[in-house]
Parts: structure tokens; sequence; C-alpha cells
């Protein structure tokens, strides 16, 4: 049995294993904690009786890793229920009503939302970044730069928790809900280096560049889908009030026969709820990306292309 | 076969704090008068039971963290100096409203498995 805390923790870690990087950085949080508190109240010369004293009550971390499986299973069943009710009863029906169904999908809506708002949190992660690194080095030979330095990590820190509760409550895809740590203890500049060392604190900064070209695009792609959608749509109806062709090129003009009405209209549906399943399948594949950047190891290859590829996930993408 | 009865035993013991354990943390929390972090919620239920409390302290942690989630309780992170910053839990409205109903249903309980126990119906 580990007899540091840092053991305990390697400890914990390795009792978690195979289960989602987020429930292990909040586990891991948890149990720092309280072990850091318990020994810090039992004087400044306990000895290594305190450690594993704190470590006894605390629970071996077999037990501790079954007690956060066990809850994270109760509260994700309690999370989820509304969507799998919607995707067994799409299930149950057609195909076609499973297409049309996605209007009823919370998560396609949150992930369209996450597109629209990716240009804004891109524009404002790219500028972080940008001036912090740019400044933190500028500053570097100066006093001031360590003050820098650390209130620009710190930032990063909690930009990258506060991203990862977006992407949780937008795109569905589970994210820490503690901070990471890396080393809190020693002294100011060992902290420093700790944070520094630490590779995710550069995935964490490359992911903010890249938001900005991600959001760009994802912006771009359902502005463009959801008025082409809707100028689709009204084409008819325009023509029908106006009296003129709406669809010109040079001085030729083109009307929409009376039968066609319908189908354009129908065709200006379907760009709709097409742009809705294009969502789900970004939001799916932008959550997979964010949890391989912002959170533990490089395990699942799934997340891994820098882009996402636009392709609607059309079945099968719950 | 002691090690075989133990091991029953550790498992009922689980299985019955799968449940209290739930009522006892939202029940020192509404006695509160000001927010605890994870550290002082294990301290006083230690203090209170004494030594041998059948709880790990560890094993809390998740409860206290599921029933953030479930909107019984709200938290506020606050730094500190001996290690990470501080969850500091309180109990919600909603808390105190399920904590109601969850003492209803612990007399209940409570009631017909002493009866039972003690041989007067059930």
């Amino acid at each position: 049995m580990a007899n540091t805390v840092e053991g305990y923790l390697a400890d914990l870690r390795a009792a978690l294993s195979g289960a989602d990087p987020a429930l292990i950085q909040d586990a891991v949080y948890d149990a720092e904690e309280y072990l850091r508190t318990a020994i810090a109240e039992s004087g400044p010369d306990a000895g290594p009786d305190a450690v594993t004293a704190a470590i006894d009550a605390y629970g071996t971390p077999e037990e501790i890793a079954v007690a956060y499986r066990d809850a994270e299973l109760t509260v994700a069943a309690a999370l989820r229920k509304p969507q799998v009710k919607v995707t067994q009863a799409a299930w149950g029906v057609s195909p076609l009503a499973r297409f049309f169904g996605i209007i009823m999908d919370p998560s396609a809506w949150g992930a369209l939302f996450y597109m629209l708002l990716a240009l804004a949190t891109g524009i404002l992660y790219f500028t972080l970044v940008v001036t912090g690194l740019s400044l933190t080095f500028g500053l570097a030979i100066l006093i001031i730069g360590i003050p820098f330095a650390l209130l620009f990590l710190g930032m990063i820190r909690a930009i990258s928790l506060a991203e990862g509760r977006m992407v949780e409550g937008l795109l569905g895809e589970r994210m820490p809900r503690r901070p990471r740590i890396v080393a809190a203890e020693g002294n100011l500049w060992q902290r420093i280096k700790s944070w520094l060392g630490d590779y995710r604190t550069w995935t964490t900064m490359l992911y903010m560049v890249l938001q900005l070209p991600l959001g760009i695009i994802y912006f771009t792609t359902v502005v463009t889908a959801l008025s082409v959608s809707a100028a689709v749509f009204a084409l008819p109806i325009v023509q029908t009030i106006w009296g003129q062709p709406v669809i010109r090129s040079l001085e030729y003009g083109y009307l929409i026969e009376p039968w066609a009405m319908p189908l354009v209209m129908a065709v200006g549906v379907l760009g709709f709820f097409a742009t809705l399943w294009l969502a789900k399948g970004v939001g799916k594949v932008h959550g997979m990306w964010a949890k391989t950047m912002l959170v533990g190891r490089f395990e699942s290859g799934a997340g891994t292309e820098h882009a996402p590829a636009p392709a609607p996930y059309v079945g099968g993408a719950l | 076969m002691d090690t075989a009865d133990d091991a029953m035993l550790r498992k009922f013991q689980k299985e019955l704090n799968a449940g209290t354990v739930s009522l006892v943390l939202l029940a020192i929390l509404e006695r509160s008068a000001e927010p605890l972090y994870g550290y002082q919620i294990a301290k006083s239920i230690e203090g209170a039971w004494g030594e041998g409390v059948p709880v790990k302290q560890g094993t809390l942690y998740p409860v206290l963290r599921s029933m953030e989630e479930h909107g019984l309780l709200s938290s506020r992170v606050e730094p500190s100096v001996s290690g990470p910053p501080r969850k500091y839990y309180s109990i919600t409205d909603r808390g105190r409203a399920v904590l109601g109903d969850w003492k209803g249903a612990w007399a209940r309980t409570r009631g017909f498995v002493d009866a039972t126990l003690e041989g007067n119906g059930g």
C-alpha cells in the first residue's frame, strides 16, 4: 500500500484505469483535497504515520474506484433519461421519422448553438493565447515576468475547465468538473515549472489556438446552411408575392412552375433537417476532440483529427 | 470460515451504506450554518461516531458529487493553503425538500426493521 500522497494518487489512477478520463481527474482531485487537508491538520511535524492514517481513513484505491464508478452510473442514468427516451422512440419508427425526429433531439440543437458560439470563443481563446504567450516571453527577462506567467497559466487552466463545462453542456461529452491538479505543492517557481512541464498545458493552448479556424468553419457552415435552406424554402413564396422570377442570371429569369413549388419548399425543409444532423455529427466529433486535447492521455484515437469531418452522421450518431 | 463471514458482513454494510450515507450527508449539511468542504464533513461524521466508522471517508466524495448533479447540493470552490482548492457544499431548497421525504422513509424503514427483528410482526 502507498505511503505517500503521490503514490496513493497513482494507485487510484491505476485502479480507475479504463474509466472516463474526466472521472479520473475528478476522483484524483477529491482524494488530493482530503489527504492534503488531513495531513495539514495533523500538524507541521507529522511524520509518515499521519499520511498512512489519512490514507487508511480515506479508503483503499480499489474501494474508492468502485464508489466513483457506481456514482457515475447513477448520475449518468439520471441525467441521460430524456435523451434515451427520444432515441428509443425514434428507433421504433421508420427511418424517415427518425430523420425528422432530429428536431426533438436536444443534442443537435446544443451542437448547433455551440457551432455558432465557437466563432466568439475562438476569437477570445486565440487572442488570449497569442497575447499571453508573446507577453510572457517578452516579459520573461523582467521581474514582472514570473507573476505574469503565473497569471497566464492560471487563466489557461480556468478556461480549460470552463470550455469543458460548455462542451459537456452543449455537446454531451463527459468533461471534468474539477480543475486538473499538477503538483500543487512546492514554491512558486516549482509550480510554474511543473505547469510548463505538463503537456496538457500545451495541448490546451493548441486547442485554444485551433478554436479560431474551427470556429470560423463552424460558424460559416451553420450560417450558410441555414440561410440557403431558408432561401430555398422562401423562393416560391417570394415569387408568388412579387410576381417576378427570383432566380436570375443576367437578363434571363427563371420562373418556378406552380407544380414545382411544393417540391422546392420541401428541399428547403430537408436542408434545414440536414443541417441539424450535420450539427449533431460535428458536435460529436468536436466533443471527442475537446476531450483528447483538454483531458487525460491520448488514449482514444477517435478524436485525433484536427479538422472534424463535416459529414452528417445520419444514423448511429448517439 | 471467518473470512467468508467477514466478506458477507462487509457486503451487507456496503449495501446499507448505499442509502444511508446520502441521508446522513444531507442531514449534516442541513444542520450546518455554513458551507462545508469534504474533509470537514468526513470529520464531523467521524466525530459523531467515534472510532470505527463503518464508512470509508473517500466514498463520501462521489456521493456528494452525485447529489450536486441532482441539484440537492450547490458548491463553490475556494483556494486553500494546504493543498488544492476546496469545494464547499451547501444544501439547496430542493435538497431540504428531499431530505424531508427521506426522513419519513427512514423512519418507516427503521420502524419496520426494528419491529421485525423484535418479532412483533412486520
